[in-house]
Protein backbone atom coordinates (compact mmCIF):
# COMPACT_ATOMS: atom_id res chain seq x y z
CA UNK A 1 0.00 0.00 0.00
CA UNK A 2 1.47 3.73 -0.82
CA UNK A 3 2.12 5.56 2.29
CA UNK A 4 0.09 9.18 2.45
CA UNK A 5 -2.25 9.80 -0.24
CA UNK A 6 -0.68 12.73 -1.91
CA UNK A 7 -0.06 11.29 -5.21
CA UNK A 8 -3.11 10.86 -7.38
CA UNK A 9 -3.78 7.35 -8.00
CA UNK A 10 -2.03 5.97 -10.88
CA UNK A 11 -3.34 4.97 -13.92
CA UNK A 12 -4.33 1.20 -13.84
CA UNK A 13 -2.32 -0.50 -15.96
CA UNK A 14 -3.66 -3.80 -17.47
CA UNK A 15 -1.35 -6.67 -16.55
CA UNK A 16 1.01 -7.81 -19.32
CA UNK A 17 -0.44 -10.06 -22.02
CA UNK A 18 0.67 -13.37 -21.54
CA UNK A 19 2.84 -15.09 -24.51
CA UNK A 20 1.77 -18.47 -25.89
CA UNK A 21 4.55 -19.96 -27.31
CA UNK A 22 3.06 -22.60 -30.23
CA UNK A 23 5.06 -25.33 -30.14
CA UNK A 24 3.83 -26.75 -32.92
CA UNK A 25 4.57 -23.94 -35.57
CA UNK A 26 7.83 -23.91 -34.29
CA UNK A 27 8.56 -27.05 -36.07
CA UNK A 28 9.71 -26.48 -39.30
CA UNK A 29 6.28 -25.81 -41.58
CA UNK A 30 6.05 -29.13 -43.90
CA UNK A 31 6.57 -27.76 -47.56
CA UNK A 32 4.92 -30.04 -50.23
CA UNK A 33 5.33 -29.03 -53.74
CA UNK A 34 3.44 -31.68 -55.92
CA UNK A 35 6.19 -33.16 -58.34
CA UNK A 36 4.21 -32.19 -61.63
CA UNK A 37 5.03 -28.20 -61.26
CA UNK A 38 8.78 -28.82 -61.48
CA UNK A 39 10.14 -28.56 -64.88
CA UNK A 40 11.90 -31.69 -66.41
CA UNK A 41 15.75 -31.10 -67.90
CA UNK A 42 15.51 -29.74 -71.57
CA UNK A 43 15.66 -26.91 -74.27
CA UNK A 44 11.84 -25.62 -74.16
CA UNK A 45 11.38 -22.26 -73.26
CA UNK A 46 10.26 -21.37 -69.69
CA UNK A 47 7.42 -19.31 -70.98
CA UNK A 48 5.51 -22.63 -72.18
CA UNK A 49 6.43 -23.71 -68.08
CA UNK A 50 4.84 -20.84 -66.52
CA UNK A 51 1.54 -20.47 -69.08
CA UNK A 52 1.19 -24.23 -68.02
CA UNK A 53 1.44 -23.40 -64.36
CA UNK A 54 -0.36 -20.14 -64.68
CA UNK A 55 -3.83 -23.04 -65.56
CA UNK A 56 -2.94 -25.33 -63.06
CA UNK A 57 -2.64 -23.01 -60.34
CA UNK A 58 -6.50 -21.83 -61.91
CA UNK A 59 -7.51 -25.61 -61.64
CA UNK A 60 -6.28 -25.84 -57.99
CA UNK A 61 -8.20 -22.75 -57.01
CA UNK A 62 -11.18 -24.03 -57.84
CA UNK A 63 -10.72 -27.65 -57.29
CA UNK A 64 -8.77 -28.99 -53.91
CA UNK A 65 -6.23 -31.53 -55.32
CA UNK A 66 -4.76 -33.01 -51.81
CA UNK A 67 -0.86 -33.41 -51.11
CA UNK A 68 -0.39 -37.63 -51.57
CA UNK A 69 2.40 -39.57 -52.11
CA UNK A 70 2.87 -42.96 -53.78
CA UNK A 71 1.95 -45.81 -51.35
CA UNK A 72 -1.14 -43.96 -50.22
CA UNK A 73 -4.74 -44.73 -50.21
CA UNK A 74 -7.13 -43.08 -52.68
CA UNK A 75 -10.81 -42.51 -53.62
CA UNK A 76 -11.70 -40.72 -56.86
CA UNK A 77 -15.10 -39.71 -58.16
CA UNK A 78 -14.70 -39.40 -62.05
CA UNK A 79 -17.86 -38.29 -64.00
CA UNK A 80 -18.65 -40.92 -66.24
CA UNK A 81 -21.39 -40.54 -68.72
CA UNK A 82 -22.49 -44.18 -68.97
CA UNK A 83 -23.13 -45.26 -65.10
CA UNK A 84 -26.03 -45.15 -62.78
CA UNK A 85 -25.39 -41.84 -61.14
CA UNK A 86 -23.18 -40.41 -64.25
CA UNK A 87 -20.23 -40.75 -61.33
CA UNK A 88 -17.80 -43.46 -60.99
CA UNK A 89 -16.07 -43.89 -57.54
CA UNK A 90 -12.46 -46.00 -57.67
CA UNK A 91 -10.57 -46.70 -54.07
CA UNK A 92 -6.78 -47.80 -54.33
CA UNK A 93 -3.53 -47.31 -53.93
CA UNK A 94 -1.37 -45.37 -55.75
CA UNK A 95 1.54 -46.79 -57.18
CA UNK A 96 2.61 -43.98 -59.50
CA UNK A 97 3.04 -40.43 -60.26
CA UNK A 98 4.11 -39.54 -64.10
CA UNK A 99 3.89 -36.52 -66.44
CA UNK A 100 4.87 -32.97 -66.05
CA UNK A 101 2.74 -29.95 -66.15
CA UNK A 102 -1.34 -30.18 -67.09
CA UNK A 103 -0.68 -33.68 -68.52
CA UNK A 104 0.31 -35.32 -65.09
CA UNK A 105 -1.04 -38.70 -63.98
CA UNK A 106 -1.06 -40.92 -60.96
CA UNK A 107 -2.27 -44.85 -61.41
CA UNK A 108 -4.65 -46.22 -58.65
CA UNK A 109 -4.52 -50.25 -58.28
CA UNK A 110 -7.00 -52.47 -56.37
CA UNK A 111 -7.95 -55.97 -56.22
CA UNK A 112 -11.82 -56.01 -56.88
CA UNK A 113 -13.20 -59.82 -56.72
CA UNK A 114 -10.40 -61.32 -57.32
CA UNK A 115 -9.05 -59.48 -60.38
CA UNK A 116 -6.29 -56.73 -60.27
CA UNK A 117 -7.59 -52.96 -61.39
CA UNK A 118 -5.18 -50.42 -62.26
CA UNK A 119 -6.62 -46.98 -63.05
CA UNK A 120 -4.47 -44.31 -64.94
CA UNK A 121 -5.87 -41.12 -63.86
CA UNK A 122 -5.00 -37.10 -64.87
CA UNK A 123 -4.89 -35.08 -62.05
CA UNK A 124 -6.07 -31.96 -64.00
CA UNK A 125 -8.76 -33.84 -65.89
CA UNK A 126 -11.87 -32.05 -65.57
CA UNK A 127 -13.86 -35.05 -65.48
CA UNK A 128 -12.70 -35.72 -61.64
CA UNK A 129 -15.21 -34.32 -59.79
CA UNK A 130 -13.27 -35.48 -56.06
CA UNK A 131 -10.11 -36.73 -54.84
CA UNK A 132 -9.85 -38.32 -51.16
CA UNK A 133 -6.78 -39.34 -49.51
CA UNK A 134 -8.43 -42.21 -47.63
CA UNK A 135 -4.40 -43.05 -45.98
CA UNK A 136 -2.01 -40.59 -45.84
CA UNK A 137 1.71 -42.30 -46.21
CA UNK A 138 4.92 -42.92 -48.10
CA UNK A 139 6.31 -46.43 -48.89
CA UNK A 140 9.54 -47.59 -49.08
CA UNK A 141 9.50 -46.44 -53.08
CA UNK A 142 8.86 -44.29 -55.57
CA UNK A 143 7.68 -46.83 -57.76
CA UNK A 144 5.43 -49.48 -56.42
CA UNK A 145 4.74 -51.40 -59.99
CA UNK A 146 6.31 -54.47 -58.19
CA UNK A 147 2.94 -55.29 -56.11
CA UNK A 148 1.63 -56.74 -59.94
CA UNK A 149 3.88 -59.58 -58.73
CA UNK A 150 3.44 -59.63 -55.40
CA UNK A 151 0.69 -61.72 -53.66
CA UNK A 152 -2.70 -60.17 -53.92
CA UNK A 153 -3.40 -59.69 -50.27
CA UNK A 154 -0.79 -56.26 -50.66
CA UNK A 155 -2.80 -54.66 -52.91
CA UNK A 156 -6.75 -55.12 -51.63
CA UNK A 157 -7.73 -52.23 -50.15
CA UNK A 158 -11.60 -52.16 -48.65
CA UNK A 159 -14.01 -50.15 -51.04
CA UNK A 160 -15.68 -48.31 -48.24
CA UNK A 161 -12.75 -48.11 -45.94
CA UNK A 162 -13.02 -45.19 -43.71
CA UNK A 163 -10.32 -42.18 -43.87
CA UNK A 164 -7.65 -42.46 -41.58
CA UNK A 165 -7.07 -38.77 -40.01
CA UNK A 166 -4.02 -37.06 -39.83
CA UNK A 167 -2.89 -34.11 -38.03
CA UNK A 168 -1.34 -31.30 -40.38
CA UNK A 169 1.51 -30.63 -38.30
CA UNK A 170 2.73 -34.32 -37.85
CA UNK A 171 5.73 -35.79 -40.46
CA UNK A 172 4.21 -38.44 -43.39
CA UNK A 173 4.59 -41.83 -41.96
CA UNK A 174 6.92 -44.52 -43.68
CA UNK A 175 5.05 -47.67 -44.43
CA UNK A 176 8.48 -49.76 -43.71
CA UNK A 177 6.26 -52.70 -45.32
CA UNK A 178 8.31 -55.54 -46.68
CA UNK A 179 6.12 -57.29 -49.70
CA UNK A 180 6.03 -61.03 -50.05
CA UNK A 181 5.95 -61.77 -54.24
CA UNK A 182 4.13 -64.68 -56.10
CA UNK A 183 6.92 -67.33 -57.36
CA UNK A 184 9.04 -66.09 -60.41
CA UNK A 185 8.51 -65.67 -63.39
CA UNK A 186 7.64 -61.85 -62.78
CA UNK A 187 7.12 -59.14 -65.25
CA UNK A 188 10.49 -57.47 -64.39
CA UNK A 189 13.31 -58.45 -63.09
CA UNK A 190 12.63 -56.64 -59.64
CA UNK A 191 15.55 -58.24 -58.35
CA UNK A 192 18.18 -56.06 -60.01
CA UNK A 193 19.96 -52.98 -58.99
CA UNK A 194 18.32 -50.82 -61.75
CA UNK A 195 14.92 -50.41 -60.16
CA UNK A 196 16.54 -50.14 -56.30
CA UNK A 197 13.67 -51.52 -54.86
CA UNK A 198 13.55 -51.62 -50.96
CA UNK A 199 10.01 -52.73 -50.33
CA UNK A 200 10.39 -56.29 -51.08
CA UNK A 201 11.51 -59.27 -49.19
CA UNK A 202 13.05 -61.37 -51.66
CA UNK A 203 13.13 -64.69 -51.03
CA UNK A 204 15.41 -65.88 -53.81
CA UNK A 205 18.38 -67.96 -53.37
CA UNK A 206 21.41 -66.05 -52.56
CA UNK A 207 23.24 -67.33 -55.82
CA UNK A 208 20.53 -65.69 -57.94
CA UNK A 209 20.51 -62.39 -55.63
CA UNK A 210 24.64 -62.28 -56.45
CA UNK A 211 23.75 -62.63 -60.21
CA UNK A 212 21.93 -59.33 -60.47
CA UNK A 213 24.43 -57.75 -58.86
CA UNK A 214 26.09 -58.10 -62.24
CA UNK A 215 23.86 -55.43 -63.56
CA UNK A 216 24.58 -52.87 -61.08
CA UNK A 217 26.17 -49.38 -62.11
CA UNK A 218 28.33 -48.00 -59.64
CA UNK A 219 29.52 -45.40 -61.74
CA UNK A 220 25.95 -43.75 -62.51
CA UNK A 221 25.74 -42.16 -58.69
CA UNK A 222 29.17 -40.28 -59.59
CA UNK A 223 28.21 -38.78 -63.40
CA UNK A 224 27.90 -35.40 -62.89
CA UNK A 225 25.87 -34.76 -66.42
CA UNK A 226 23.04 -36.71 -64.80
CA UNK A 227 22.42 -34.45 -61.74
CA UNK A 228 19.77 -32.46 -61.72
CA UNK A 229 19.61 -29.75 -58.78
CA UNK A 230 15.91 -28.72 -58.36
CA UNK A 231 16.59 -26.47 -54.97
CA UNK A 232 16.32 -23.35 -56.38
CA UNK A 233 13.94 -23.85 -59.26
CA UNK A 234 11.86 -25.42 -56.73
CA UNK A 235 11.82 -22.34 -54.01
CA UNK A 236 10.26 -20.18 -57.10
CA UNK A 237 8.13 -22.12 -58.23
CA UNK A 238 7.15 -23.01 -54.08
CA UNK A 239 6.44 -18.98 -54.31
CA UNK A 240 4.35 -18.84 -57.74
CA UNK A 241 2.23 -21.56 -56.38
CA UNK A 242 1.67 -20.03 -53.14
CA UNK A 243 0.85 -16.43 -54.10
CA UNK A 244 -1.16 -17.63 -56.97
CA UNK A 245 -3.57 -19.68 -54.59
CA UNK A 246 -3.58 -17.15 -51.56
CA UNK A 247 -5.94 -14.60 -54.59
CA UNK B 1 2.78 -29.49 -76.42
CA UNK B 2 0.20 -29.15 -74.00
CA UNK B 3 -3.57 -30.89 -73.43
CA UNK B 4 -7.02 -29.25 -73.63
CA UNK B 5 -9.95 -30.64 -73.08
CA UNK B 6 -13.56 -29.44 -74.29
CA UNK B 7 -16.78 -28.74 -72.04
CA UNK B 8 -17.84 -32.69 -72.74
CA UNK B 9 -14.89 -33.89 -71.17
CA UNK B 10 -13.21 -35.07 -74.83
CA UNK B 11 -9.01 -34.05 -74.75
CA UNK B 12 -6.74 -33.01 -77.37
CA UNK B 13 -3.00 -31.97 -77.33
CA UNK B 14 -2.15 -28.56 -78.22
CA UNK B 15 0.97 -26.78 -79.56
CA UNK B 16 2.15 -23.30 -78.29
CA UNK B 17 3.22 -20.98 -80.87
CA UNK B 18 4.21 -17.77 -80.00
CA UNK B 19 4.19 -14.79 -82.10
CA UNK B 20 8.04 -13.24 -81.37
CA UNK B 21 8.29 -9.29 -82.74
CA UNK B 22 6.85 -9.80 -86.10
CA UNK B 23 6.73 -6.66 -88.88
CA UNK B 24 5.88 -6.03 -92.32
CA UNK B 25 8.80 -5.76 -94.17
CA UNK B 26 7.53 -4.67 -97.34
CA UNK B 27 5.18 -4.38 -100.04
CA UNK B 28 5.38 -5.55 -103.55
CA UNK B 29 2.90 -5.15 -106.31
CA UNK B 30 1.11 -7.81 -108.81
CA UNK B 31 3.30 -6.74 -111.17
CA UNK B 32 6.89 -6.34 -109.21
CA UNK B 33 6.34 -9.55 -107.50
CA UNK B 34 5.42 -11.64 -110.69
CA UNK B 35 2.92 -13.38 -109.00
CA UNK B 36 -0.96 -13.85 -109.28
CA UNK B 37 -1.21 -12.12 -106.21
CA UNK B 38 0.20 -8.79 -104.21
CA UNK B 39 3.08 -10.01 -101.97
CA UNK B 40 3.48 -8.89 -98.03
CA UNK B 41 7.21 -9.60 -96.93
CA UNK B 42 7.28 -10.66 -93.28
CA UNK B 43 9.85 -10.82 -90.63
CA UNK B 44 10.15 -12.55 -86.97
CA UNK B 45 12.42 -12.93 -84.11
CA UNK B 46 15.08 -9.86 -84.09
CA UNK B 47 18.26 -11.06 -83.82
CA UNK B 48 21.93 -9.05 -84.11
CA UNK B 49 22.42 -7.04 -86.97
CA UNK B 50 26.52 -7.70 -86.36
CA UNK B 51 26.58 -11.08 -88.19
CA UNK B 52 25.45 -10.12 -91.57
CA UNK B 53 26.82 -7.74 -94.14
CA UNK B 54 25.26 -3.81 -94.40
CA UNK B 55 23.85 -4.66 -97.71
CA UNK B 56 21.32 -7.13 -96.16
CA UNK B 57 19.94 -4.73 -93.65
CA UNK B 58 18.58 -2.13 -96.58
CA UNK B 59 15.15 -4.01 -96.07
CA UNK B 60 14.98 -3.43 -92.25
CA UNK B 61 16.22 -0.01 -92.67
CA UNK B 62 13.48 0.61 -94.82
CA UNK B 63 11.13 -0.44 -92.61
CA UNK B 64 12.47 0.54 -89.85
CA UNK B 65 12.92 -2.08 -87.58
CA UNK B 66 16.24 -4.38 -86.09
CA UNK B 67 17.29 -7.52 -87.97
CA UNK B 68 14.90 -10.84 -88.42
CA UNK B 69 15.87 -13.72 -88.55
CA UNK B 70 13.34 -15.38 -91.28
CA UNK B 71 11.74 -13.15 -93.67
CA UNK B 72 8.77 -15.11 -95.75
CA UNK B 73 6.20 -13.57 -98.38
CA UNK B 74 2.61 -14.26 -98.17
CA UNK B 75 0.35 -13.92 -101.18
CA UNK B 76 -2.25 -11.31 -100.42
CA UNK B 77 -5.56 -9.36 -101.69
CA UNK B 78 -5.39 -5.78 -102.87
CA UNK B 79 -7.32 -4.98 -100.00
CA UNK B 80 -5.60 -7.06 -97.65
CA UNK B 81 -1.99 -5.02 -97.75
CA UNK B 82 -0.39 -3.20 -94.56
CA UNK B 83 1.85 -0.27 -94.38
CA UNK B 84 5.48 -1.71 -93.83
CA UNK B 85 6.85 -1.38 -90.54
CA UNK B 86 2.96 -2.72 -88.87
CA UNK B 87 3.53 -5.41 -86.22
CA UNK B 88 1.91 -8.50 -86.24
CA UNK B 89 0.52 -9.50 -83.08
CA UNK B 90 -1.20 -13.04 -82.28
CA UNK B 91 -4.66 -11.52 -82.25
CA UNK B 92 -4.58 -11.51 -85.58
CA UNK B 93 -5.84 -14.88 -85.73
CA UNK B 94 -9.17 -15.73 -83.25
CA UNK B 95 -10.05 -18.94 -81.81
CA UNK B 96 -12.57 -21.42 -83.67
CA UNK B 97 -10.60 -20.16 -87.08
CA UNK B 98 -8.52 -23.10 -89.28
CA UNK B 99 -5.16 -22.75 -89.54
CA UNK B 100 -2.32 -23.89 -91.95
CA UNK B 101 1.37 -24.52 -90.41
CA UNK B 102 4.69 -24.58 -92.40
CA UNK B 103 8.09 -25.00 -90.99
CA UNK B 104 11.11 -26.72 -91.60
CA UNK B 105 11.03 -30.56 -90.20
CA UNK B 106 13.79 -32.13 -87.70
CA UNK B 107 16.63 -32.76 -90.19
CA UNK B 108 17.82 -36.52 -89.43
CA UNK B 109 20.49 -36.72 -92.21
CA UNK B 110 21.85 -39.23 -94.38
CA UNK B 111 18.96 -42.50 -93.59
CA UNK B 112 18.77 -45.96 -95.12
CA UNK B 113 15.42 -46.64 -97.15
CA UNK B 114 13.53 -48.44 -94.18
CA UNK B 115 13.28 -45.34 -92.31
CA UNK B 116 13.40 -42.67 -94.92
CA UNK B 117 10.44 -44.32 -97.20
CA UNK B 118 9.16 -47.21 -94.58
CA UNK B 119 10.14 -50.11 -97.03
CA UNK B 120 10.16 -53.60 -95.14
CA UNK B 121 14.00 -55.14 -95.90
CA UNK B 122 14.18 -58.72 -95.32
CA UNK B 123 13.97 -61.16 -92.94
CA UNK B 124 17.03 -61.58 -89.83
CA UNK B 125 17.28 -64.99 -90.39
CA UNK B 126 16.44 -68.15 -92.41
CA UNK B 127 19.62 -67.64 -94.48
CA UNK B 128 19.88 -64.18 -95.32
CA UNK B 129 23.35 -63.03 -96.34
CA UNK B 130 24.07 -59.70 -94.93
CA UNK B 131 20.80 -58.26 -96.60
CA UNK B 132 18.36 -57.04 -94.06
CA UNK B 133 17.80 -53.25 -94.55
CA UNK B 134 18.49 -52.70 -98.14
CA UNK B 135 15.79 -51.72 -101.04
CA UNK B 136 15.93 -54.94 -102.69
CA UNK B 137 15.13 -54.66 -106.26
CA UNK B 138 15.03 -50.89 -108.06
CA UNK B 139 13.27 -51.61 -111.37
CA UNK B 140 12.15 -54.07 -113.57
CA UNK B 141 13.79 -55.82 -116.49
CA UNK B 142 11.70 -54.82 -118.90
CA UNK B 143 12.27 -51.26 -118.13
CA UNK B 144 15.72 -51.18 -118.31
CA UNK B 145 16.57 -48.28 -116.82
CA UNK B 146 15.81 -46.93 -112.76
CA UNK B 147 13.02 -44.14 -113.25
CA UNK B 148 13.52 -40.40 -111.98
CA UNK B 149 12.51 -40.24 -108.30
CA UNK B 150 13.02 -44.02 -107.15
CA UNK B 151 12.93 -44.06 -103.57
CA UNK B 152 16.67 -44.34 -102.26
CA UNK B 153 18.82 -43.71 -99.44
CA UNK B 154 19.33 -39.96 -98.76
CA UNK B 155 19.07 -36.75 -96.79
CA UNK B 156 15.98 -37.34 -94.86
CA UNK B 157 14.20 -34.19 -93.15
CA UNK B 158 15.54 -30.41 -92.64
CA UNK B 159 12.72 -29.71 -95.46
CA UNK B 160 9.57 -27.78 -95.50
CA UNK B 161 6.41 -29.52 -94.65
CA UNK B 162 2.76 -28.31 -93.76
CA UNK B 163 0.28 -29.52 -91.34
CA UNK B 164 -3.30 -28.30 -92.66
CA UNK B 165 -6.36 -27.92 -91.01
CA UNK B 166 -5.24 -27.09 -87.57
CA UNK B 167 -7.87 -25.51 -85.48
CA UNK B 168 -7.19 -22.44 -82.92
CA UNK B 169 -8.64 -22.97 -79.73
CA UNK B 170 -6.83 -20.41 -77.86
CA UNK B 171 -5.38 -16.51 -78.03
CA UNK B 172 -2.64 -15.48 -75.07
CA UNK B 173 -2.90 -11.60 -75.85
CA UNK B 174 -0.43 -10.50 -73.57
CA UNK B 175 2.57 -12.85 -74.45
CA UNK B 176 1.29 -13.28 -77.68
CA UNK B 177 0.64 -17.10 -77.92
CA UNK B 178 -1.58 -18.93 -80.49
CA UNK B 179 -2.72 -22.26 -79.20
CA UNK B 180 -2.70 -24.62 -82.19
CA UNK B 181 -4.54 -28.09 -82.44
CA UNK B 182 -2.64 -31.13 -82.60
CA UNK B 183 1.25 -31.43 -83.95
CA UNK B 184 3.15 -28.70 -86.04
CA UNK B 185 6.23 -29.95 -88.53
CA UNK B 186 9.79 -28.84 -86.48
CA UNK B 187 11.85 -29.15 -83.75
CA UNK B 188 10.99 -26.96 -79.89
CA UNK B 189 11.76 -23.07 -80.91
CA UNK B 190 11.50 -23.58 -84.45
CA UNK B 191 10.57 -20.98 -86.73
CA UNK B 192 6.89 -21.37 -88.26
CA UNK B 193 4.97 -19.56 -90.80
CA UNK B 194 1.17 -19.88 -89.88
CA UNK B 195 -1.66 -19.28 -92.65
CA UNK B 196 -5.27 -19.29 -92.96
CA UNK B 197 -5.76 -22.47 -94.01
CA UNK B 198 -6.53 -22.88 -97.70
CA UNK B 199 -9.20 -26.41 -97.14
CA UNK B 200 -12.45 -25.79 -98.97
CA UNK B 201 -14.57 -27.28 -95.69
CA UNK B 202 -12.67 -24.44 -93.01
CA UNK B 203 -14.01 -21.72 -95.40
CA UNK B 204 -17.22 -21.23 -93.34
CA UNK B 205 -15.01 -20.99 -89.99
CA UNK B 206 -12.40 -18.57 -91.37
CA UNK B 207 -15.11 -15.47 -91.78
CA UNK B 208 -14.84 -12.57 -90.04
CA UNK B 209 -11.13 -12.26 -89.03
CA UNK B 210 -9.64 -8.99 -87.53
CA UNK B 211 -9.13 -7.39 -91.26
CA UNK B 212 -6.54 -6.60 -92.71
CA UNK B 213 -4.77 -7.55 -89.18
CA UNK B 214 -5.23 -7.03 -85.69
CA UNK B 215 -3.49 -2.83 -84.45
CA UNK B 216 -2.67 -3.09 -81.22
CA UNK B 217 -2.94 1.22 -80.87
CA UNK B 218 -6.62 0.85 -82.36
CA UNK B 219 -9.73 0.90 -80.34
CA UNK B 220 -10.28 -2.50 -79.70
CA UNK B 221 -9.27 -4.17 -76.10
CA UNK B 222 -9.01 -7.64 -76.05
CA UNK B 223 -9.03 -9.25 -72.71
CA UNK B 224 -5.79 -11.11 -71.47
CA UNK B 225 -7.32 -14.85 -73.09
CA UNK B 226 -9.54 -15.60 -76.00
CA UNK B 227 -11.40 -19.10 -75.93
CA UNK B 228 -13.20 -21.15 -78.31
CA UNK B 229 -16.63 -21.66 -77.29
CA UNK B 230 -16.21 -25.46 -76.40
CA UNK B 231 -13.26 -25.40 -74.30
CA UNK B 232 -13.27 -25.84 -70.89
CA UNK B 233 -11.81 -22.97 -69.34
CA UNK B 234 -10.33 -23.82 -65.74
CA UNK B 235 -12.54 -20.82 -63.53
CA UNK B 236 -15.35 -23.64 -64.13
CA UNK B 237 -16.30 -26.29 -61.87
CA UNK B 238 -15.72 -29.92 -63.16
CA UNK B 239 -17.57 -31.46 -66.13
CA UNK B 240 -21.14 -33.42 -64.98
CA UNK B 241 -22.81 -35.67 -67.58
Amino acid sequence: CRASGDEKPAKFQPPPKPVIIDKQKQRAERRFLSPEFIPPRGRTDPLKYYMERKDMIQRRRVFNIPEFYVGSVLAVTTADPYANNKSNRFVGICIQRGGKGLGATFVLRNVIEDQGVEVCYELYSPRIQAIEVLKLEKRLDDNLMYLRDALPEYSTFDVNMKPVSHLDHEEIPVNKLQVRMKPKPWSKRWERPKYNIKGIKFELPEIKMKEAQKWSQPWLEFDMLREYDTSKIEEKIWKEVNEGLKK
Amino acid sequence: MMPIWTKSGERHAVTLLKVQDCHVLRYLSKEESGGKTAKLLVGGKNVSPFSKPESAHQIFKEAGVPRKQKVTTFNVTDDAIIKPGTPLYAAHFRPGQFVDVTAKTIGKGFQGVMKRWGFKGQPASHGQTKTHRRPGAISTNKASKVYRGKKMPGKMGNIYRTSFGLKVWRINTIHDIIYVNGSVPGHTNCLVKVRDSKLPTCKEYNKNPPFPTFFADGDEKLPEDLFDEEIFQFTDPSVTY
